[in-house]
């Protein structure tokens, strides 16, 4: 869906690029996660694919096509949500609404959406009189009221509650059923882990690794499995490496003859590749 | 429903939620008590001063006010992802503006019919009410762009008012009487709004009519040209990149 090659990006006050050749995919109908530290130009990125910045260099596809061919049309087929709130403040959450659905050619049932999110008995309240977590659930909704083929959600759970952000998940979840494309930048990684299929991690301007969730795991993994049993009437550990685990004598031999209190492989989680691929800690 | 129409009605409504139309009738509530206080009964000549005040200095002031209220409220950023172009936006928001200006002058000329004796060919006010008023909405776009907060924006509302409305005001009184000084004038776009204003009173050279006209409009489509290429530079530094 769309093509990034080499892309470049400077703003006119840095002496530095924020965007050094950056070149990756998002295909149709997938969860693509975009993350990194603050500042590596993810934000950058993603305002370059909804074309708020035009003077980069490299190529941004859109459908096979240039992305500056488009015109405000490819609004149509957009929907942005901001982490920040983004409404009229005086003017209720319908009334919102309804003035950002005459602008769409196609719209969505928003008072379906109201009630998926909680905020159908609340659509008459001023914006200003919504909660932080509301005003985040109002930007969710506004996002989907064009019935978009593809989403830029940024930090979408942010601010949300165990329950609400279950409910945004489920409805980015539906989404992609339905075929729709997702581009998520956030910092909770159990969110990638749920919803994405692929993730892409920046660092220092540039894609340090990209590939889906599973691929990075079994990558980053420390293939092992760590075992406690009890040896008469002491607990004993023991770590194997998971390769060739079968022929291992010495595991075979605790298995067959010890009791096994516990047993479980290494599986590095999101946090630690986050931080092992984007050199978070170099940073401090 | 286009998307220009869109957006004017938006600025309609938005302007009586944000209470931004009762401070405009506010305003001409003021200049009624002026006009009611002066005890001048043939209001023909100084009405269009009211006009005047109330389409540059107030045309400046609400696109000022309403992009501020954008600004803070994180409007531009959805705006700008939105299926519009800067275009409707920007034009939108000038005749929104230019509906507010007419506002007033139906209110104050409503006053001066029932309780004063006016004069005036309202056709032409009305046509130099949309100009002015189109022109002076673009300078509250220039202002805006560069003003970090609404207290700068008010500095250069300011400024622009000793700068280019005090002599036209002084001249309209009769307190400047230098005939080089009033030729001078004549390239100061309040002057020529003036004029124009003044014209639905009768009295004015059909030849300063034009020329007005002809200024105006250039300045405008000018000015116009300006707003559109700056406006991606001031929505992009407002969505916070």
């Amino acid at each position: 869906m769309f093509g990034v090659k080499n892309l470049t990006f400077k703003y006119p006050k840095n002496k530095q690029n924020t965007i050094n050749g950056v070149t990756f995919k998002i295909k149709e109908g997938e969860v693509f996660g975009l993350l990194g530290p603050s500042g590596v130009g993810k934000s950058t990125t993603q305002k370059i694919l909804i074309k708020l910045l035009h003077k980069y260099s490299g190529e941004v596809l859109y459908k096979g096509d240039d992305i500056k061919s488009y015109g405000k049309n490819f609004y149509q087929e957009i929907g942005v949500g901001f982490e920040m709130p983004v409404h009229f403040s005086k003017l209720t959450a319908n009334e919102n609404l309804n003035f950002f659905k005459k602008l769409y050619k196609a719209n969505a049932n928003t008072d379906y959406l109201l009630k998926r999110v909680g905020l159908y008995d609340d659509r008459n309240k001023k914006v200003s009189d919504y909660s932080k977590g509301m005003k985040g659930r109002l930007n969710f909704v506004r996002a989907l009221l064009n019935n978009p083929k593809i989403l830029f959600l940024d930090e979408p759970t942010n601010g949300l509650d165990p329950k609400n952000a279950r409910i945004v998940k489920d409805i980015i979840k539906e989404f992609k059923q339905k075929g729709g494309t997702v581009l998520l930048t956030t910092h909770l990684m159990n969110d990638v882990d749920e919803l994405c299929d692929r993730v892409a991690f920046m660092a220092d301007g540039k894609i340090a690794e990209i590939d889906t969730v599973k691929n990075l795991k079994v990558k980053y993994g420390q293939r092992k499995v760590d075992i406690e049993y009890k040896n008469h009437e002491t607990l004993e550990k023991e770590s194997f490496d998971l390769n060739h685990l079968g022929m291992n004598e010495k595991f075979l031999r605790i298995i067959k003859t010890k009791e096994i209190i516990t047993m479980h492989s290494k599986e590095t989680s999101l946090d630690d590749i986050f931080i092992k691929v984007t050199g978070v800690e170099k940073h401090g | 429903m286009g998307s220009f129409l869109v957006l004017l009605l938006g600025e309609i409504q938005r302007m009586k939620k944000y209470n931004i139309l009762a401070a405009s009738v506010l305003i001409s509530l003021i200049w009624i008590g002026i006009m009611h206080f002066t005890g001048i009964h043939d209001v023909t000549q100084i009405f269009p001063l009211f006009i005047f005040l109330d389409v540059t200095s107030m045309s400046i002031l609400l696109i000022g006010v309403t992009m501020f209220f954008e600004k803070q409220e994180g409007i531009i950023k959805t705006l700008m992802v939105s299926p519009i172009s800067k275009a409707e936006y920007i034009l939108a928001k000038t005749f929104a503006n230019s509906i507010s200006n007419i506002e007033t002058l139906i209110i104050l000329y409503v006053y001066a019919k029932l309780f004063k004796e006016i004069n005036i060919n309202m056709v032409g006010l009305f046509s130099a009410v949309v100009l002015v008023s189109f022109f002076h909405s673009l300078i509250g776009f220039v202002f805006t762009y560069y003003s970090k907060d609404f207290t700068r924006l008010l500095m250069w509302m300011i400024t622009y008012s000793f700068v280019f409305m005090t002599p036209v005001l002084l001249e309209q009184v009769g307190m400047i009487r230098n005939e080089g000084m009033k030729k001078i004038f004549y390239v100061i776009p309040t002057k020529t709004s003036m004029i124009l204003l003044n014209a639905s009173t009768g009295g004015i050279k059909p030849w300063e009519v034009y020329l007005s006209v002809f200024y105006l409009l250039i300045i405008s489509i000018l000015l116009y040209f300006v707003v559109l290429k700056k406006f991606d530079e001031f929505a992009i530094k407002e969505s916070g990149v």
